[in-house]
């Protein structure tokens, strides 16, 4: 059963975080819903003593895409369906897309906003390894105003981020990426509809002649949260690009995980799936890129 | 608490009062007599509630009475016309897509929710729509085939 809670609905920003302010303890924002109602039908402990929760459904400007010559900033209530659906997203983040539309069913994705995926900041959230390597930052609102921040550094452990009380996320801000960068996005899960991801991956890589140049890689899943591998990409920016090379980049990034999870009963087959994943990633990338040329 | 909440139900204004916390499924159900809609898992992973809200699927088990005011909302219940069954029902019917039947509310909304954005859709954008609608009995392939030859 959903415990007895009343529903507040602000008509702007201002008054939903003087409410949020208010009644730190017992008021949560509400977007999709689809984490926090079955979290609350199902008693989970990460949702106990809320009295109120905050819609923010009728406030029109975190539903804004706005478009200039660096970014793309959406606003944070943008559910997957409309991004899915966004032409400028597609062109220009299409690992993100590709991931939002790999999030539960048409029924989840009509409601759960991408915003949404990153502060329940599940260990499986599919579009947080795409966010993260396409450098997203997020802007949040508080009382002492609006500020910035890496998505990178708002993701703490699993279910926990940098979010304050009283705080509220409201626009994500995705910088274009060079035209030289190219990617994709991997997801393994148990079946292909309605799916726990078991396994992401997100590669993004900039590519001149034959040689690497900046390299984006980031998991999920199979890593406790989402996360980046800064010093994964650092250690082979600038290398010549051959099949020994992706292997090694490939390899590596099995250990890094490895060294963050620890020895798991599942590490035996998971690692080497993860390395062979992240091979055949790297490969498709490689020789789209020779496509294009 | 009781709220007031008002909305269209298949093609209705109804208004009633309600608490906030209670789920869209259950207002249904329970208060308003619809049980045309089913409970099936209660987490947003059976589709077996799924409604038309504002024109797209969605879970009722994952909305809330205190989220609809204002909205449309369609249930199985609403597809009917003049004492006839939607061409989707009829054609559930035809195909053999109905066997234990608890799933076919949700499966035929998900169907509906697919044919008022894309008339003719193909076989793979039909498996996309109802990839959040579980049915144990029958297999799928009469489902596809009925919303294949359905229109709307």
């Amino acid at each position: 059963m959903i415990p007895e809670l009343e529903i507040i609905k602000p008509f702007s920003l201002e008054e939903a975080v003087d409410f949020l302010n208010d009644h730190p303890a017992e008021a949560r924002i509400i977007a999709g819903g689809t984490d926090i109602i079955p979290g609350l039908m199902q008693g989970s402990k990460r949702f106990t003593g809320i009295k109120y929760l905050v819609d923010l459904q009728q406030i029109d400007e975190l539903k804004e895409i706005i478009a200039d010559s660096e970014n793309i900033t959406i606003g944070a209530l943008l559910t997957f369906s409309q991004m899915i659906n966004n032409d400028s997203l597609k062109n220009n983040f299409p690992l993100l897309v590709k991931s939002a539309s790999t999030v539960g069913s048409v029924q989840i994705r009509n409601r759960a906003t991408v915003a949404g995926n990153f502060i329940n900041n599940a260990p499986c959230a599919d579009s947080v390894p795409p966010l993260l390597v396409y450098n997203a930052k997020i802007k949040l609102l508080g009382v002492n105003g609006n500020y910035e921040m890496p998505l990178s550094d708002f993701l703490i452990k699993p279910y926990f981020t940098r979010l304050k009380t009283g705080e509220i996320v409201t626009q994500i801000i995705l910088p274009k990426p060079k035209k030289e960068f190219i990617g994709d996005f991997y997801k393994l899960g148990r079946r292909r509809g309605v799916a726990i991801s078991r396994i992401t991956l997100a590669a993004l890589i900039q590519i001149e002649d034959n040689k690497l140049g900046e390299i984006r890689l980031a998991s999920g899943a199979v890593s406790p949260i989402g996360m980046r591998f800064f010093d994964l990409e650092q250690k082979y920016s600038g290398s010549v690009i051959s099949d020994k090379l992706l292997k090694n980049i490939s390899s590596d990034l099995g250990k890094e995980i490895l060294k963050v999870t620890g020895l798991r009963w599942s590490s035996e087959y998971k690692v080497p799936v993860t390395q062979q994943a992240m091979y055949l990633l790297l490969e498709r990338i490689c020789s789209a890129h020779k496509q294009v040329k | 608490m009781k709220i007031k909440v008002s909305f269209i139900l298949n093609g209705l204004q109804v208004t009633v009062e309600t608490e906030a916390h209670r789920r869209l499924l259950d207002l249904l159900r329970d208060d308003l007599n619809l049980t045309g809609t089913k409970e099936g898992c209660a987490i947003g992973e059976c589709g077996a509630c799924t409604v038309v809200m504002n024109k797209l699927a969605v879970n009722s088990c994952l909305v809330l009475a205190g989220q609809i005011d204002g909205a449309e909302i369609i249930t199985i219940e609403g597809l009917m016309k003049n004492g006839a069954l939607h061409s989707l029902q009829q054609k559930f019917i035809e195909k053999g897509a109905v066997q234990c039947g608890f799933c076919t509310p949700g499966m035929i909304m998900s169907a509906y929710a697919l044919l008022l954005s894309n008339k003719n859709p193909d076989e793979e954008e039909i498996k996309e729509a109802i990839a959040g609608n579980l049915c144990r009995c029958t297999g799928y392939k009469q489902i596809i085939e009925a919303i294949a030859d359905s229109e709307i």
